[in-house]
């Protein structure tokens, strides 16, 4: 499959890029094409601008700004993003990327005033995603990134196409152990993508 | 007691640009002594860089590059985030400021193998988030609400222990009326004014 893998981490040297190298190397291993979008080395803006704003319901205007990503999300067949949870959510360079690319036109339609999805060539969708707190306590504040994940794309991509999301909890009690082990299973993850 | 108004919209002869003015007069209004920050009129940057992340954990160190916006949340008693609800969230300019500016030893501590995260923000004593939401009411329950969740619970949980919050949001924005507006406006009026 032609899988579009969307990477939200600054550092090549955390744990978050490790992740990323992983899912690519199994993903590639395994037969799939990858298109590796690295949102912070491809210098993604996430500000939604003024004239963005006004043009976006305009769909001959809404995405001329980020039309190459508008192009790599619609020639995918599979969505992976990999990113850590940063005061309980998507960092913002992502969640700028759902702002400014999953348009109108694009991620849904507008239709007699009613949202249509727009993304039923996309049939699989994985996150592998990091928090620095207990499970518990991501639940507390209601997990926001995992609800966007698993009910916000999941409507908007093939119906009934599998959602799976892998997270390791708890970052900053983490041990070697836990952090190999996570990565062990990202990689089955992904072999069998 | 000392409100800080942070707003981010990137048009400002938009609706939520009215309802930033009615948060502020309201505010005023009840006698507060109010601080207004402009995420886009500051041309504020919301990705955090390889540098920044390396240090994040070091305290005083990762407060340098945050260190104008720290000073505006440690000084303030009251904090009200005035934005867009865009695809359930907020906006990244608004969550990169979170990323970017709330950090850890000066906002809360870090957890460790004794104690869960500690909140170092407790001399904000009221919170509240205004926003204008595409979605029905119902839709954006069912979605569980991240932007409402992030700051009402997560944020909260960096201030007072006892810190009230205030959610005032208005829904189907894009189908909304002058007499809808004004009705939310003149709510927003008096909630916020009820600080």
């Amino acid at each position: 499959m032609r899988v579009l893998v969307v990477f939200a981490h600054p550092v090549e040297t955390s744990f978050q890029a490790a992740l990323h190298r992983t899912v690519v190397a199994s993903l590639t291993k395994a037969g799939h094409v990858v298109d590796d979008c690295d949102l912070n080395a491809e210098g993604f803006n996430p500000v939604l601008s003024r004239q963005e704003r006004i043009d976006y319901h305009d769909l001959s205007r809404n995405r001329q700004n980020v039309d190459p990503y508008v192009q790599r999300l619609l020639a995918c067949e599979a969505l992976v993003l990999v990113h850590p949870v940063w005061n309980f959510g998507f960092p913002a360079i992502l969640k700028g990327f759902f702002d400014r690319v999953f348009l109108p036109g694009v991620s849904f339609r507008m239709e007699n005033g009613l949202v249509k999805p727009n993304l039923h060539h996309i049939t699989k969708l994985t996150a592998v995603v990091t928090y620095g707190g207990a499970r518990w306590r991501a639940l507390g504040v209601g997990d926001p990134p995992r609800k966007i994940v698993k009910r916000v794309l999941r409507a908007q991509i093939k119906p009934f196409a599998p959602v799976d999301y892998l997270a390791h909890y708890d970052m900053n009690r983490s041990t070697d152990q836990t952090r190999a082990a996570f990565l062990q299973r990202v990689a089955v993850a992904m072999e069998r993508f | 007691m000392r409100a800080l108004v942070v707003y981010a919209h990137p048009v400002p002869e938009s609706f939520v640009a009215a309802v930033r003015d009615a948060t502020l007069d309201a505010l005023r209004g009840a006698g507060h002594e109010v601080r207004l920050l402009d995420l886009y009129a500051e041309g504020f940057d919301p990705v955090m860089g390889p540098e920044e992340r390396r240090r994040y954990h070091d305290p005083v160190v990762n407060e340098q590059p945050v260190a104008e916006h720290l000073a505006l949340i440690q000084w303030c008693e009251i904090l009200v985030l005035v934005y867009p609800t865009w695809w359930f969230g907020l906006p990244a300019i608004l969550k990169g400021w979170l990323d970017r500016v709330w950090v850890p030893h000066a906002t809360f501590i870090i957890p460790t193998a004794e104690h869960g995260p500690l909140p170092a923000m407790t001399h904000i004593r009221k919170l509240a988030a205004v926003t204008t939401c595409g979605a029905t009411w119902l839709v954006s329950k069912w979605v569980g609400e991240p932007g409402r969740r992030t700051v009402m619970r997560g944020i909260r949980s960096l201030c007072h222990p006892r810190c009230r919050t205030t959610y005032i949001a208005t829904y189907k924005m894009d189908s909304s009326t002058p007499d809808s507006r004004a009705r939310y406006l003149a709510k927003v009026r008096r909630k916020i004014g009820q600080l």
